[in-house]
């Protein structure tokens, strides 16, 4: 076989390695695509014409998104509504399960003692339990809190007090996966720095303040990032947690959206792209984080 | 006052003994490296006195002071670390005044310090930088600024040379014999580059397996180690040794023969004895009118040459059948020795050359325990006492 | 779990600094043991020593953490278990006077849970092996130097960034049986044979769940395995590809035995992605998916969400907790017996 036999078969094999991706791309961007074209098209148009044609002349409309948003939403100004719910969940839960992470973190990695290897166990095997296992105790724990009657003062939460009770739930079962998050960068802190911190005379609480949390400001976006997505993404706590309407989350609303309009394909694709909006801003922005934070799974 | 004292040291980690009984005397203002092999526990000796970790046996002392148990930050001591260490999200003057402002000394003297410590260290106009905006040995001077802000009696420094390149580890090494000279504090450097620590040290404390072989100044190091570790040790390229026996007539190997009365060395004849020469102390039949007192010829046929620049090494094959192989090192190397000569030697590759072994310069060691049992084999009783003088020390 | 992690902190603690001096080996393991000798060797000598320990001076950072969540997980799932033991059902609360296995009992007279039983341990399987497969697949694709591989493979990973709820009204419109683009795209290439009414079709069902839930997660797989080819040094390649081997052989005698530790990884994580896939069905089917597709995540929230039979949901939750003990738990041994915890 001659050189240029052996090239052409390169740049050939080469250009089907390249075909084949492409393909699987289209593959994996196929139902955004037609679902975001679906939702850009007439009732009328959507039925009539193909799932990932753009619509042209009168198909087009952005209808949908107007009453998929006044079904989720409604105005941002009054506080309330399905988006607003999933941000006063998301936000608090994220930063908190972050940095009760990052402290434990910090405790179970920087701090060397025996026994590490147990307690460390019990988080990661809490990153993988499922929440079916647990979802009867902690509806019946919340309802025994009552936290309601504790929020009596404060007629804000006390309207929200499902929401409070997920951000705290989320909080929770968010701390195996932070952990082990930060954990795996402060284990790669060079440890003489912090025994130099040490003979300087620095407590460990100092030690964190001063020299771990600044340093920590990379594996924060990971974490916040990859941790936003999965409590806004969060469906079943929601569904046995939330029990008022006012307090539904986005998750929730896009499900009963999708249940009271059956055939409306359109405005079902227009709310969940709504829906779904702050995680895929979230992921082109961020997308190198929640990568990192994805591979922390395993 | 930065006199150290380990007092029956012993640091076991589950299965293994890190320091067995190390007992150790520092003097106060003195240079002291602890030097050996990797593993040996030269770093788990440095911890302690650290107070990084904790001693299972034994007693730790500094300034005449017990600090066994006492945390890093009471002992008075300031330590450089290999990796160097700094915080990468201050600047210099942060990384330098960190420990000062966590006792919350005053600004003006916080000031004061650093502008003295960086004039130390000569890293003037640099307070500002980042550490990823220096070079590695700048950042070296950094972490050696910020253990002397802390005026400590004891500077501690772990490997602090080994990340840095050759060129800039031979300058440090003076800047850190000056900074010994302009501070006057104690200064424990730990090193396994045996090279590192006869250059600077008062006195090098040779360890190995957890245990102290040998504390003296380098030349008494160099010239009477011992034991078969230190001997092998200390000195690049290592000392040849030979297995052999002591007969009648004094010490019988495979190839090498020195007649002695065994009486004059404290043997006896059937011990097993090894016997110690370094390369320089091995002479071509041409060279040998420069030293007083030579061994009988030894036959030997060259092998490998290494030139240095200023010497030239020599393998010696003793016999017909030996190879130069570095596995054959820890068998005594009976066939083979390793000569230095002079640069314009007109020794060539596969020569049959005689030579013969400088007698004031032979080490004889027990072969069991590896003990010194002389430094310099002379041919009559009254200079075998003068073995203890390095004055023919030719390097 | 983190598998990945632990090998490169593992790895990094020994010799990321490149130097094998003693300096760092000593320092390593010795940090554990400094414990060790502060714990119980120096804890006779004075109490001081004990409460100076790192051990005591690490409590306050991870303590509280470690309660909060034990509280929430593994206190729930004990206090689960002990409910699965009671006959709650209905309003009220529970009788914790009266326990026994009955609800386990009437389980294994029950024959919707063995058909759910059966369909998770199929969804679990044949999702766990088809999601490895296209990802190992594109892994190896992706990793010959592609260009705009961040591209790609930003696009591979996008679905997994989108909750179950949303993807799953994706693909109910892309398995729409009449202008689907499932079916539009069969029948647009000539298969109209194959055009089906996916969701509906009780034997096509359990499939097409499979199949959008592998869309969802391949892309994990690839990133996973992708980060295990990376992590093989380039010179076996070239060796491999010098001593003439083929590059199928070369991926399967050489490359693939490697990537064991990706595989144990991320099968791991999709098995447990797997038992919670009850989203994705509860937003396509509701509570009740039907014998084809009822799974234990949906039978138990049924039973005890739907019908208030909570001791029974209870019941069949311990054992979705067992099955996912059985995933997790050979696997957190593996990693404790390499050290990597």
């Amino acid at each position: 076989m001659s050189v240029a036999d052996d090239l052409r078969e390169l740049s050939l094999g080469r250009a089907a390695v390249y075909v084949v991706l492409l393909l699987v791309g289209a593959f994996y961007l196929a139902p955004l695509e037609s679902g975001l074209m679906t939702a850009i098209k007439t009732q009328d148009a959507f039925f009539s014409s193909t799932p990932f044609v753009p619509p042209f002349g009168d198909g087009f409309t952005l209808e949908p998104w107007y009453e998929a948003w006044a079904q989720m939403q409604g105005p941002l100004s009054d506080f309330s509504g399905a988006l607003y719910n999933s941000a006063f969940v998301a936000i608090p839960a994220t930063v908190l399960s972050g940095l009760i992470g990052s402290v434990a973190a910090y405790g179970l990695t920087n701090l060397k003692w025996r026994g590490q290897a147990g307690v460390l166990m019990l988080f990661v095997a809490g990153m993988f339990v499922p929440y079916q296992s647990v979802l009867v105790p902690l509806t019946r724990f919340w309802t025994i809190v009552g936290l309601q009657n504790y929020l009596a003062a404060v007629p804000f939460l006390q309207s929200r007090v499902g929401l409070i009770e997920l951000v705290v739930t989320h909080t929770a079962y968010g701390i195996p996966i932070c952990t082990i998050l930060f954990r795996s960068y402060y284990a790669n802190f060079d440890e003489s720095m912090l025994e130099a911190a040490r003979i300087d005379g620095a407590t460990f609480t100092r030690i964190y303040r001063r020299i771990i949390f600044p340093l920590s400001k990379p594996m924060f976006a990971v974490v916040l990032i990859y941790q936003f997505t999965q409590v806004w993404n969060d469906f079943l706590f929601a569904l046995v947690l939330v029990s008022s309407p006012t307090n539904e989350v986005a998750t929730i609303a896009l499900n009963k959206l999708q249940g009271s309009m059956v055939q409306q394909y359109n405005v079902q694709m227009a709310a969940a792209f709504i829906a779904a909006l702050p995680t895929l801003l979230v992921y082109v922005l961020f997308g190198e984080q929640f990568a990192e934070g994805v591979a922390g799974e395993s | 006052m930065g006199d150290v004292t380990l007092e029956h040291v012993t640091k076991r980690y589950e299965d293994v003994t890190a320091v067995d009984d190390m007992n150790l005397a520092i003097n106060d203002g003195e240079f002291i490296c602890l030097v050996g092999p990797s593993g040996c526990g030269k770093s788990t000796t440095m911890e302690m006195i650290a107070g990084l970790t904790m001693p299972t046996e034994g007693e730790v002392f500094i300034g005449g002071r017990e600090v066994t148990n006492l945390p890093p930050k009471d002992r008075g001591i300031a330590m450089v670390f290999q990796n160097i260490a700094l915080f990468p999200h201050m600047d210099v003057y942060d990384n330098i005044s960190f420990g000062l402002r966590l006792r919350k000394y005053d600004k003006e003297e916080i000031d004061r310090r650093v502008e003295r410590a960086s004039d130390i260290v000569q890293l003037e106009g640099m307070l500002d930088r980042m550490p990823d905006e220096m070079s590695g040995g700048q950042r070296q001077r950094v972490a050696i600024a910020r253990a002397i802000v802390r005026n400590p009696e004891v500077f501690l420094m772990d490997e602090p040379l080994a990340n840095l390149d050759a060129k800039l580890r031979v300058h440090m090494r003076t800047e850190l014999q000056r900074l010994h000279k302009e501070l006057d504090t104690t200064i424990i450097y730990v090193t396994h580059d045996q090279a590192e620590a006869m250059t600077m040290s008062d006195r090098i404390a040779v360890i190995d397996s957890g245990q102290l072989q040998q504390i003296d100044p380098p030349l008494v190091c160099y010239n009477e180690p011992a034991n078969l570790f230190v001997a092998g040790f200390i000195g690049s390229p290592s000392m040849n040794f030979v297995d052999g026996e002591v007969t009648e007539a004094g010490f019988h190997g495979k190839n090498v023969e020195v007649d002695f009365d065994p009486a004059d060395v404290g043997v006896s004849p059937g011990d097993d004895v090894t016997l110690g020469v370094r390369p320089e102390d091995v002479y071509t039949e041409d060279e040998q009118a420069g030293i007083a007192h030579p061994t009988k010829r030894i036959e030997a046929t060259t092998d490998v040459l290494e030139p240095m620049g200023d010497e030239i090494f020599v393998y010696l094959l003793l016999s017909e059948d030996a190879t130069t192989s570095m596995d054959d090192a820890s068998e005594g190397m009976s066939d083979q020795l390793l000569m230095s000569v002079d640069p314009d030697s007109s020794i060539t590759e596969d020569q049959d050359v005689s030579v013969v072994l400088d007698r004031a310069k032979l080490h004889l060691f027990d072969t069991e325990t590896g003990e010194a049992i002389q430094h310099g084999i002379a041919t009559t009783t009254t200079t075998s006492t003068d073995s203890s003088t390095p004055a023919e020390s030719d390097d | 779990m983190p598998h990945s992690i632990f090998r490169r902190l593992v790895s990094l603690g020994s010799d990321g600094d490149g130097d094998a001096n003693d300096a760092n080996e000593v320092r390593t393991d010795g940090g554990t043991a400094t414990a060790t000798g502060e714990g119980t060797t120096r804890s006779d000598q004075s109490d001081r020593s004990l409460l100076d320990s790192e051990f005591v001076r690490s409590l306050p950072f991870w303590l509280p953490p470690a309660l909060l969540m034990g509280l929430f997980v593994y206190g729930a799932i004990g206090w689960n278990a002990v409910i699965s033991l009671t006959e709650w059902s209905g309003f009220g609360s529970p009788d914790y006077g009266d326990l026994d296995f009955s609800m386990y009992e009437q389980m294994l007279g029950d024959p919707t849970f063995v058909v759910a039983a059966r369909n998770t341990v199929v969804l679990l399987v044949v999702f766990t092996v088809l999601s490895l497969a296209v990802g190992l697949l594109l892994a190896i694709l992706v990793d010959r130097d592609i260009r705009y591989e961040n591209t790609l493979r930003t696009i591979y990973l996008l679905p997994m960034s989108l909750s179950f709820v949303v993807t799953a009204i994706f693909w109910a419109w892309m398995y729409n049986p009449e202008i689907g683009l499932i079916n539009v795209v069969l029948r647009g290439v000539g298969l109209d044979f194959l055009a089906n009414d996916w969701i509906s079709d009780p034997s096509t069902k359990l499939g097409a769940v499979i199949f959008a839930l592998m869309w969802q997660f391949s892309g994990y797989c690839m990133v996973v395995y992708l980060a295990g080819l990376r992590a093989i040094p380039n010179d076996q390649f070239e060796a491999a590809r010098i001593d003439g081997a083929s590059t199928l052989r070369m991926y399967r005698r050489v490359i693939i035995p490697q990537l064991r530790a990706s595989t144990m990884s991320a099968a791991v994580v999709l098995m447990v992605f797997a038992l919670k896939a009850f989203d994705f069905l509860f937003v396509l089917f509701g509570d009740t998916p039907g014998p084809s597709t009822d799974i234990l995540a949906t039978m138990m929230f049924r039973e005890a969400f739907s019908s208030s039979n909570w001791a029974y949901g209870a019941a069949i939750a311990t054992v979705l907790f067992l099955l996912a003990l059985v995933v997790i738990g050979p696997y957190l041994y593996v990693q404790y017996q390499r050290g990597d915890l």
